[in-house]
């Protein structure tokens, strides 16, 4: 721990601690070296938001690397949540990387298996899958608190990472989700954002387990919202993301707000989201995930009244 | 056993197509076993192959033997007094027969007729699927006998993934999710807590990834 | 071309029904057509790929198996 009893010293740490109920964003990088484009995504989340997640090439399609991007905001004063995949690299690169992005000034880092290559546009593509993320979160923990690498070897300045995982509270055996978010406790994680969140009776449940099992002493959890643009994306999400639940009402319920109002009652069903995770037992805040969709950011931080975001100094 | 695929006919058409005299080597092993390279495998792509080039009006000596293993030294010997007849020989064993019979005869040029894919059984007449990806350290009595390296698709030691669902993997229905199936299994025996415990990374060296291996048994060795 | 194409059909028939049934067709002195060449097999259930591709390969055109 640093001085300040902080593990990481960064804005998403200390909103955290400080008990407030954090926000988070998320920027996919371009695909290309397109700078230009990245600002103009992450701008949208200026001040909206504790923290903004930079995917690692998302979905498996190839993009702008998240330690370029993370590194890119950290210099504009936006702070990156890194993302870092299993699927693309080694634990040497694995290493190097978490150490390159700290070096670079980043202090979150999200621990992630990555969707399979299958999924991307280089299907091609050799999988790595050296360490899972379970396996990351622990090594990420022993560079940070022991200052080891994982075959003992002393770290020269370790990588002070405010360790973050993801959890999926729909996927299946849904009975095991919460066991394998406990895992990623026991690994060492310090926040956890969960997969898109529609099913909220499913989530309730999950959420009651995860406090009756004292997960939410050791750990943040952050709901992951993803306002539905419409009836559409609701029905090829339910379809084609793998471990996605979105339930049939949601989809009934944006096919009824009618042509060219979907967008708005998508909006309006996420808005309904936080105000819930506000009161929810063992919700210390809520991940909005609006692919392509920054611009409405500022607009669902307005409506969810979570604004302003609070500063440190 | 090594299951394997045989090549499409195109393929192995021209892999011989400047050749006259051809031998096609099958294999008595597991290719046998798994329908792909044994002794009736052999005589219907040597069939295949003649009518082909027949057709294309430049007939084809194509000659067929299958021997024992195409993985053993001493067997190879079968082919000894007739290789050298021939212009290129097929090998219809998985990628060890075309190497070996190359060490064995090296001015002779061998070709691949079939692809080798992995190491499994057949689930029912027809359908064989892989079970071990051969990484040199077992661990499959960690997870009730059934092995995560070999089938998950991200082979991960803590699943499953947040892909699963209703027991199949991300990549495709046709794959089992095999975490699904490994926590199920501990659920119902009531051990969740063999899927509590945080594993160690695993250790590559003994895999493909320490680089070629071998095996000495030095009680063995002459 | 002036010549008719007549196919070349080899014909797999079981010992005991469509061998039988031919022989019975002779001895009632019906005809076939020159063209089938019967291979008499103890089931069809024995004709395999193998078989058929033999056949191809020595010139025929087409395959039955009958049983």
């Amino acid at each position: 721990m640093n001085e300040n009893g902080l593990k990481s010293g960064s804005n998403l740490e200390k909103v955290l601690v400080a008990g407030h109920f954090a926000f988070t964003g998320e920027c996919g990088p371009p695909k290309g070296a397109n700078v230009e484009h990245l600002k103009e995504k992450y701008e949208h989340l200026r001040g909206m938001v504790d923290s903004v997640n930079i995917t690692d090439n998302q979905t498996a399609v190839v993009r702008m690397s998240s330690v370029a991007a993370s590194a890119i905001m950290v210099g504009d004063g936006i702070e990156p949540n890194y993302q870092m995949v299993c699927r693309d690299r080694n634990r040497l690169a694995m290493m190097a990387d978490i150490l390159g992005a700290y070096s670079l000034g980043i202090k979150n880092m999200l621990c992630l298996s990555g969707d399979h290559q299958h999924f991307g546009n280089h299907p091609q593509s050799k999988n790595v899958y050296d360490i899972d993320s379970i396996q990351l979160i622990a090594m990420t923990k022993l560079m940070r608190d022991e200052g080891k690498f994982p075959n003992g070897e002393d770290v020269d300045v370790p990588p002070k990472m405010f360790i973050g995982a993801a959890s999926n509270p729909f996927g299946d055996p849904y009975e095991f989700r919460v066991h394998r978010l406990a895992n990623k406790i026991d690994a060492g994680t310090d926040f956890i954002q969960t997969q898109c969140i529609y099913n909220m009776p499913r989530f309730r449940e999950f959420m009651k387990m995860a406090v009756d099992m004292g997960l939410t002493e050791k750990c943040y959890i952050l709901a992951g919202v993803t306002p539905m643009k419409s009836a559409r994306m609701a029905k090829y999400m339910a379809k084609f993301v793998p471990g996605m639940d979105v339930p049939e009402e949601l989809i009934t319920r944006l096919e009824g707000a009618g042509k060219g109002k979907q967008a708005a009652e998508g909006i309006k069903f996420a808005v309904e989201q936080i105000e819930e995770f506000k009161e929810m037992e063992g919700v210390a805040g809520v991940h909005l995930m609006a692919i392509e969709w920054e611009h409405k950011v500022p607009e669902i931080a307005e409506m969810a009244k979570v604004l302003p975001r609070p500063t440190f100094d | 056993m090594i299951v394997a695929d045989r090549k499409p006919l195109e393929e192995i058409l021209e892999m011989i197509k400047d050749y006259e005299k051809v031998l096609l080597v099958g294999c008595k092993g597991c290719v046998t076993v798994c329908n792909v390279g044994g002794r009736k495998e052999v005589e219907v792509l040597g069939a295949a192959l003649r009518i082909a080039r027949k057709k294309e009006g430049r007939p084809i000596t194509l000659d067929e033997t299958t021997i024992e293993r195409q993985c053993d030294p001493e067997y190879l010997e079968q082919i000894r007094d007739i290789h050298d007849q021939y212009d290129g020989i097929l090998s219809m064993a998985c990628g060890v027969g075309p190497q070996f019979l190359s060490e064995a005869y090296p001015n002779q040029k061998f070709y691949p007729t079939i692809n080798t894919k992995f190491m499994g059984g057949a689930t029912e007449h027809g359908v064989w699927e892989e079970r071990c990806a051969g990484c040199g350290t077992c661990l499959i009595h960690k997870y009730d006998g059934l092995c995560p390296i070999a089938r998950c698709s991200k082979s991960i030691m803590h699943g499953p993934c947040g892909g699963s669902a209703k027991g199949q993997c991300e990549v495709s229905d046709d794959i089992e999710c095999i975490w699904d199936t490994i926590v199920r299994k501990k659920m119902e025996q009531g051990r969740l807590e063999d899927l509590r415990i945080i594993r160690e990374n695993k250790d590559w060296r003994t895999a493909r990834d320490g680089g070629p291996r071998k095996s000495i048994r030095e009680e063995l060795k002459k | 071309m002036s010549e008719q194409f007549e196919p070349q059909i080899v014909a797999y028939c079981c010992k005991y029904c469509a061998y039988a049934a031919g022989d019975l067709a002779g001895s009632m002195r019906l005809n076939y057509p020159s063209n089938v060449k019967v291979v008499q097999v103890p089931c069809s259930g024995r004709v395999d790929i193998i078989h058929m591709m033999k056949a191809l390969e020595e010139g025929a055109d087409g395959i039955y198996v009958a049983g």
